[in-house]
């Protein structure tokens, strides 16, 4: 007993330190977690084997739970307005799509059936919640808004859709006895799962946030409380026959966004949580492969992988957002960051439970699509970003910032360290909202008034509501003067959001209609954009353009740049993916000749 | 466009002793209305205008004043360096100390804009900025100013 121990907290650890040379080496972490599971395996230096495919299931199911929880969690009600219908798209037309593309090369590369081929595609389809995330958040970029959203939404909520295919054609494969009103049964079936799973989800979410703050839980237990519940909603939902998955999802999403007494200390129990689910998917999937397989169909895996990053992806990006007013890049982007991970391996163990006779072969052209994948994807990600224009330049250097909430107050306490060249170090005045509590000066605690001016090394503690923070950042920070590449981005010259339009056409000669001369600036950049705005999004007018700097809290546009001269960050990269408007523009045109 | 066709020897100032906003553009606006025959007032007037849209201070230290005048014939620059970097409510709060102040004909609007361009394009240049600072030099800094694209990445 003492030894499984043993070995299964060795994997974690390993798992862990093996993050550090990741990071050194840039290697997708979740690869890494990956090759440990494959090293400690039966044909690697470990030798444990494990070819228990339901236990396998039992746990990386519960971990997705976890991961899927943990992603509604974190994203913001705000991404939803921004991306919910483009990412719902994606997660469903989407899905279908990239599964009926890889169905091709699986049929003829891999002499499957084309049920089996579909089944394949369907493994795949899904994007992985916990790479995405993991990439977008913690790669240390920061991706446009929009995109950002999308992809988050898509990847939190293509499971259930690529779950729902691959279990529907399991179900086919291994009893053909349904066959009529199988179309039917599909959709009634479809209609089921994803009701009571939107409801499951939302009644479930609902609890938590009541739980969570009336209970009067001690504190640390109640990550621990919400966690559990989190995991009985997915359990449950999925017992009645609802998209347990779907949710957990759905849950998490409510609860991150609802008030919650203490919103950082779940949200740091979370981060945690998420670590170990994701670690434990990854190493249990390795573990049960067997690479000893993977040799004879490594050829074959790879030309799927190409086919599904190359053909499928793109294609079924640019289907599903067709609807949608997406720039050339974002589609590009969308279709690049298609990463694929646990989510697959483990829908690929639903055809050997079922006692498929092709299972063991899908579970391994699955691994090793995954693996190439992670790869590809998750080492070009940032170039690709910066390539496309997706990435956000910082405008800000370091910051030493610590936030620790108070308990029932709407301000929260908040700590910076000195660094010799932040604005306050020179003699900047602070904001009289922003006086000091308490400066600490080597090892000394001073109250404001008697420490006097602030000093580099100094740490002050100060109360600020949490809207605020942002200001303070811009005087705590050190000057990482902004690079060539980011001025360019922004644009150069400030322009008020609230000067009218008329002032600015006068100024520049720009060819506005005379109507907008009395809208302000940003009545008509929000009026052009069409949609919400992002930080990053501009509008050409003539030979400027009008750039999105900042958003206040209620996401109205707060800071506006202007460039001279167009700055070609949303020129499309690739002669590909019009979108819908444009695709009517080009077959008007070509009529008319 | 380049930076030669925009500014003259004589319209570099290699040490503006202000010590506001409100004073820096005054002093530019005279050094203008001398070197173009305009009002003094009505240059000032044009560049406060300016400034009400947005400030021009673009941060990392540098500002560039711009506006249009009717009775204006050509574009006109006039670059200063100040001799103690001054409060601009620059974007990134950052005191100013390299100024480049442009003005243009009414009629000029594309002129205008790639006039702006090219300047915003010389002075995001942090090499260019360094040697800027580097000297207080008239002619050095005409030079500095002018010095073509290609010869400066030689």
């Amino acid at each position: 007993m003492s030894l499984a121990v043993l070995v299964l907290s060795g994997l974690v650890a390993a798992s862990i330190f093996s993050s550090l040379l990741s990071f050194r080496i840039g290697a997708p972490l979740l690869l890494v977690f990956l090759g440990v599971g494959l090293l400690a395996g039966e044909d690697g230096l470990g030798g444990i084997t494990f070819n228990d495919a339901g236990t396998a299931y039992l746990v990386a199911s519960t971990a997705l739970a976890v991961v899927l929880f943990d992603s509604g969690f974190h994203t913001s009600i705000k991404s939803v307005r921004l991306a919910a219908l483009p990412a719902l798209s994606m997660a469903t037309l989407g899905v279908v799509v990239t599964a009926a593309v890889v169905a091709v090369p699986a049929h003829y590369l891999l002499s499957l059936s084309w049920t089996e081929g579909l089944l394949l595609g369907a493994i795949v389809a899904s994007t992985d919640a916990a790479a995405v995330f993991f990439l977008l958040r913690v790669g240390g970029i920061t991706v446009r808004d929009r995109v950002r959203s999308v992809l988050e939404i898509e990847s939190g909520s293509n499971d259930p859709m690529a779950i729902f295919l691959t279990v529907v054609l399991v179900h086919f494969l291994a009893d053909r006895s349904i066959h009529t009103g199988f179309g039917l049964f599909v959709i009634l079936e479809l209609a089921r799962e994803f009701g009571l799973g939107l409801l499951g989800g939302a009644a479930g979410g609902a609890l938590i946030v009541q739980a969570v703050n009336r209970l009067g839980i001690e504190r640390s237990l109640l990550p621990i409380a919400a966690l559990s519940l989190a995991l009985m909603v997915y359990a449950a939902t999925t017992l009645v026959g609802g998209s347990g998955f779907l949710a957990v999802y759905i849950a998490g999403l409510v609860a991150g966004n609802s008030r919650l007494v203490a919103p950082d200390t779940l949200r740091r129990f979370q981060d945690g949580a998420l670590w170990l689910a994701q670690i434990a998917m990854f190493l249990t999937l390795g573990l049960l492969a067997t690479p000893s397989e993977f040799p004879p169909l490594i050829l074959s895996a790879l030309a799927i992988a190409a086919v599904l990053i190359l053909v499928a992806r793109p294609l079924a990006a640019w289907v599903a957002l067709l609807p949608f007013r997406m720039k050339s890049n974002e589609t590009a982007f969308i279709s690049w960051v298609g990463l694929r991970g646990a989510v697959s391996i483990l829908l690929a163990l639903l055809p050997i439970m079922s006692g498929l006779e092709q299972g063991r072969l899908l579970f391994n052209i699955t691994f090793l699509v995954v693996m190439v994948s992670l790869a590809v994807q998750g080492w070009t990600i940032r170039p690709v970003a910066r390539w496309l224009g997706q990435i956000v330049p910082r405008r800000l250097g370091p910051v030493q910032r610590m936030e620790l909430e108070v308990p029932g107050a709407r301000h929260e306490l908040v700590s910076y360290r000195i660094v010799a060249d932040a604005l306050v170090a020179r003699g900047h005045r602070m904001p009289r909202w922003a006086e000091p509590s308490l400066v600490v000066r080597d090892g000394r605690s001073l109250l404001a008034h008697a420490a006097g001016v602030l000093r580099p090394g100094d740490t002050v503690y100060l109360f600020a509501k949490p809207e605020r923070v942002p200001h303070l950042d811009r005087l705590f920070a050190s000057s990482a003067p902004a690079a060539e590449g980011d001025h360019r981005f922004f644009g150069d010259f400030p322009i008020d959001p609230m000067a009218r339009m008329g002032e600015l056409t006068l100024m520049y000669g720009l060819p506005v209609p005379d109507e907008a001369a009395d809208v302000t600036v940003a009545q008509y950049l929000e009026w052009m954009l069409g949609a919400p705005p992002g930080i990053g999004d501009r509008i050409g007018i003539g030979e400027v353009e009008l750039i999105v700097r900042a958003l206040t809290p209620e996401d109205t546009i707060a800071e506006i740049g202007l460039a001279a001269e167009p700055t070609r960050i949303d020129t499309p990269r690739l002669p590909l993916f019009p979108n819908g408007r444009e695709v009517r523009q080009k077959i008007k045109r070509w009529l008319r000749r | 466009m380049e930076i030669a066709d925009l500014i003259t020897p004589t319209a570099v100032i290699p040490n503006l002793r202000a010590t506001s906003k409100k004073q820096a553009l005054q002093d530019l606006a005279k050094r203008a209305a001398e070197l173009t025959g305009l009002h003094e007032r009505a240059v000032f007037d044009v560049l406060l205008e300016r400034e009400r849209l947005g400030t021009t201070g673009v941060g990392n230290g540098i500002a560039i004043p711009h506006g249009k005048l009717p009775s204006l014939e050509r574009l006109h620059g006039l670059f200063a360096r100040c001799e103690r970097p001054i409060n601009f409510e620059s974007i990134d709060e950052q005191p100013v100390d390299l100024i480049f102040l442009l003005l243009a004909p009414e009629s000029a609007g594309a002129d205008h804009l790639k006039a702006l361009a090219r300047v915003s394009r010389l002075l995001r240049d942090k090499g260019v900025c360094e040697k800027l600072r580097g000297t207080d030099n008239g002619d050095a800094l005409y030079a500095l100013l002018t010095e073509s694209p290609a010869s400066r990445a030689a």
